[in-house]
């Protein structure tokens, strides 16, 4: 189960243009240290540390307000941290975001899309974003539009997507410039379950060719399932992090989950919600 | 009800005045401004009072008219519609359709606007006291003006962001209404003429008047004053005119609104072909490219960009009405530059109308000089063909061809200084803005008094910059020196371009510290 080879799918399922470069040192895909995010009175990420390993395909859970957002922005240069640093296979991400971002391809949670471009051109631009010449930028949109599934809807605004589609694309320009470190945040909230799948599947092929995927998720079942590595947090600390069969131990990921975050209470909810 | 709605209404305002005292400021201006206005109206309603009351009645049937016209227009231009109550919002509670509409012209009714308009309304009885008759038909008709006023108000914003289905038609539409609007402005023009010679043209002046007053923003508030000077049956006539006016406001909004709430005005598919890049597969593949071709694409297909390029077009009717008409005059031939000045600071927050979705630039970790020269290429491959336009249509209308390269010089001279300010101003500023898809006339909660001030800083830096192009052409247009035409020409794009250098340098540096700071504050506004 958490062994990515036996179930992934071979490779090939990511177009040759986005697979990532192959690793060349043998530092950590991400190295946080010391995260901290306070606004105003609340403290959102307080002093955390985290190793993602090079070619892991990494959960980070939480509940609501952990604080799983926050660090994923400041993780990937879109929000500055109040103290400790961020370094992308040894990059760091505060001081050359630059050079930093070019590894990072992001999913951030919570933000809109240009939406009012078409899918092909939200790809496209991104492409143009990163530099790539136009023939690349051109065959690699062309992929990652295939393998989405999106070819009937490429000329449509992504303004009219639905939910799952909107994710597609997204994770599209996320891998447009064959980045080595993919940062996922809820790739999966509100996607079908055969958008679901044909997700996972890109995902696994393309650790499988070496890139290092984080995704943060509600569903505890899903990283259980998908994820080699993952991290609890919550209150903006790192309660547990290694393996998924380290850090559930004899449990379900779930049971473990709520044992270390509390919270849970058996309730039958008010008198008058009751129908009978 | 509608009382707890209005109940609603006034805690969301009492709660976002407390939250930003710069809010609060701004609000106490508003505030000031309006009881500033009362004012005038009230001295200028007694005197009116005093005079002749053919003259009398007249005046109010004019105020009445700009009045409701301010309704309509000032949304577009200026100040947005307030969307505390929004339809959207109240769709989920068990409100019928109409008790919806009562909730949001009481909404309408009750904010500052509304307040003063019944108010100044309530002022004109200092022009009905010397006609008992006048007095007791103004008790039913100014309401009906007032209710006209706000009705109409939110019509027009109703159906400008609601008509039809799809979204390319609503858009067309709402652009459509945009230029109507625009070229209805003349008719201000006419108001202000027949006003400013009134004294020595006053039958003219009558003539004027009485057409207005039966139009629909006319009739209410003339019904008094015809029915005390014995007309009783132009009263009665334009007493239905009145009636018939937010009658059909009513119907019309109601059935725009009955359409809107069960169907949100968002989904429809405009296709593109596939492979068909627009502006994405001409422009050159590389981060200023793409940030020009997204640029270009929202400056020519968004209407929340489209709108802000209506001030062109407006700025040589807004000298003409001035200049009391006289499209001859070395002013109106020299609006040319008050187009360029509005051109240059139209990008001045442009970042704000990227909504969230800044941070797919952000992400791709651009160069802030790039993210500036990107925008600033978008911008002017709209903006310099249409000041360019606006220059050689005035100067031919003026008929002062002599002025053209002086104009020239100083409009596009304006605009890139006013681009260089912009690429400085819009790394620092982002602005509360409608989302992509909503009503462009749609006020977003949050602005504050702070925003307003870096606004008009921008157009204080852009007029003092652009002087040593700005004096030589005024020079030119009144004493007829060309050389200091040629002397316009030459200094304005020069000096153009070094304060665009310069800005988008500066702009960029500023970019690189700030950005996620600006993705910040936008991702607070979205929560607003």
């Amino acid at each position: 189960m958490t062994d990515p080879s036996n179930t992934a799918p071979p490779p090939s399922a990511l177009p040759d243009g986005v697979t990532p470069p192959a690793p060349t040192d043998s530092l950590p895909a991400m190295q946080i240290t010391g995260l901290v995010k306070r606004f105003g009175e609340k403290t959102a990420v307080a002093g955390l540390d985290l190793l993602v390993p090079a070619g892991s395909f990494y959960g980070l859970v939480g509940p609501n307000g952990a604080g799983k957002t926050t660090t994923l922005s400041m993780a990937t240069g879109l929000l500055r941290p109040d103290a400790g640093s961020v370094r992308i296979h040894g990059v760091d991400v505060w001081e050359h975001p630059v050079e930093a971002k070019k590894l990072i391809g992001n999913l951030a949670d919570g933000v809109r899309l240009f939406d009012r471009l078409t899918g092909e051109q939200l790809v496209t631009y991104t492409g143009m974003m990163f530099g790539l010449s136009r023939d690349e930028v051109a065959t690699r949109a062309a992929d990652l539009i295939a393998i989405m599934d999106l070819t009937e809807a490429a000329g449509t605004p992504v303004v009219d997507y639905s939910a799952g589609m909107t994710k597609k694309i997204s994770l599209a320009c996320a891998l447009v410039h064959a980045p080595r470190l993919l940062v996922l945040d809820e790739p999966f909230e509100s996607v079908d379950p055969v958008s679901a799948a044909n997700i996972e599947d890109i995902l696994r092929g393309y650790t499988a060719s070496g890139g290092t995927v984080i995704v943060s998720s509600h569903s505890m079942d899903l990283v259980q399932r998908m994820c080699d590595h993952v991290a609890v947090i919550a209150q903006g600390r790192l309660l547990a992090s290694g393996t998924v069969d380290e850090v559930r131990g004899t449990q379900t990921l779930q049971d473990r989950f709520v044992d270390l975050v509390g919270g849970r209470h058996h309730a039958e909810g008010p008198q008058w919600l009751r129908q009978s | 009800m509608v009382a707890t709605v209005l109940r609603i209404r006034f805690r969301v305002l009492g709660n976002t005045l407390a939250r930003s005292p710069m809010q609060l400021v701004g609000f106490i201006f508003g505030v000031i401004g309006a009881l500033w206005m009362l004012l005038l109206a009230a001295v200028g309603l007694f005197f009116v009072g005093t005079l002749d009351f053919d003259v009398a009645r007249s005046a109010v049937t004019a105020a009445g008219a700009v009045l409701i016209l301010g309704w309509v227009l000032g949304p577009i231009f200026a100040t947005g519609v307030d969307t505390t109550l929004d339809p959207a919002k109240l769709a989920p509670f068990p409100l019928t359709i109409t008790q919806m509409m009562v909730a949001i012209t009481a909404g309408g009714l009750t904010g500052v606007g509304g307040i003063t308009t019944i108010l100044a309304s309530l002022l004109t009885f200092l022009v009905w006291v010397h006609e008992p008759v006048a007095a007791i038909a103004a008790i039913v008709c100014v309401p009906i003006g007032v209710l006209i006023c706000v009705v109409a108000s939110r019509t027009v914003a109703a159906l400008a962001s609601g008509i039809g289905g799809g979204r390319r038609s609503r858009e067309l539409i709402g652009l459509l209404a945009f230029a109507l609007v625009i070229f209805a402005s003349p008719l201000l023009i006419g108001i202000v003429n027949a006003l400013q010679s009134a004294t020595d043209q006053g039958l003219q002046l009558q003539g004027f008047v009485t057409a207005i007053s039966w139009t629909p923003v006319g009739a209410a508030w003339a019904v008094p004053g015809d029915l005390a000077i014995g007309s009783w049956l132009t009263a009665i006539l334009k007493f239905l005119v009145a009636v018939a006016t937010l009658g059909v406001l009513w119907l019309l909004w109601f059935r725009n609104l009955s359409a809107s709430v069960v169907s949100p005005p968002s989904r429809s598919t405009a296709r593109r072909k596939t492979g068909s890049l627009g502006w994405f597969g001409v422009m050159p593949s590389n981060p200023v490219g793409a940030t020009w071709a997204r640029s270009l694409t929202s400056w020519t297909r968004d209407m929340r960009y489209l709108r802000q390029l209506l001030i062109l077009p407006f700025a040589p009717i807004l000298v003409l009405i001035y200049s009391q008409g006289d499209a001859t005059g070395p002013f109106f031939a020299l609006s040319g530059i008050l187009v360029g000045f509005f051109a240059g600071i139209l990008p001045y927050s442009d970042v704000s109308y990227d909504g969230t979705a800044f941070a797919t630039v952000l992400q791709t970790g651009i160069r802030g000089r790039a993210d500036r020269l990107g925008r600033t290429l978008g911008v002017a491959s709209v903006a310099v063909p249409l000041v360019v336009i606006a220059d050689v249509v005035t100067v031919a209308v003026a008929g002062r061809w002599d002025l053209l390269p002086a104009v020239l010089g100083a409009s596009l001279g304006l605009t890139l200084i006013g681009f260089g300010v912009s690429a400085v101003s819009s790394a620092f500023l982002v602005v509360p803005t409608p989302a992509p898809g909503d009503s462009p006339f749609k006020r977003v909660p949050g602005s504050s008094f702070s925003m307003f001030l870096t606004f008009f800083l921008c157009w204080a830096l852009v007029a003092v910059l652009g002087l040593p192009t700005i004096v030589p052409a005024v020079i030119t247009a009144f004493t007829g020196s060309s050389v200091a035409g040629w002397i316009a020409f030459a200094i304005g794009p020069v000096l153009g371009a070094v304060v665009l250098t310069v800005g988008v340098l500066l702009g960029g540096r500023r970019f690189d510290a700030n950005g996620p700071r600006l993705l910040v504050q936008l991702r607070s506004f979205q929560g607003a």
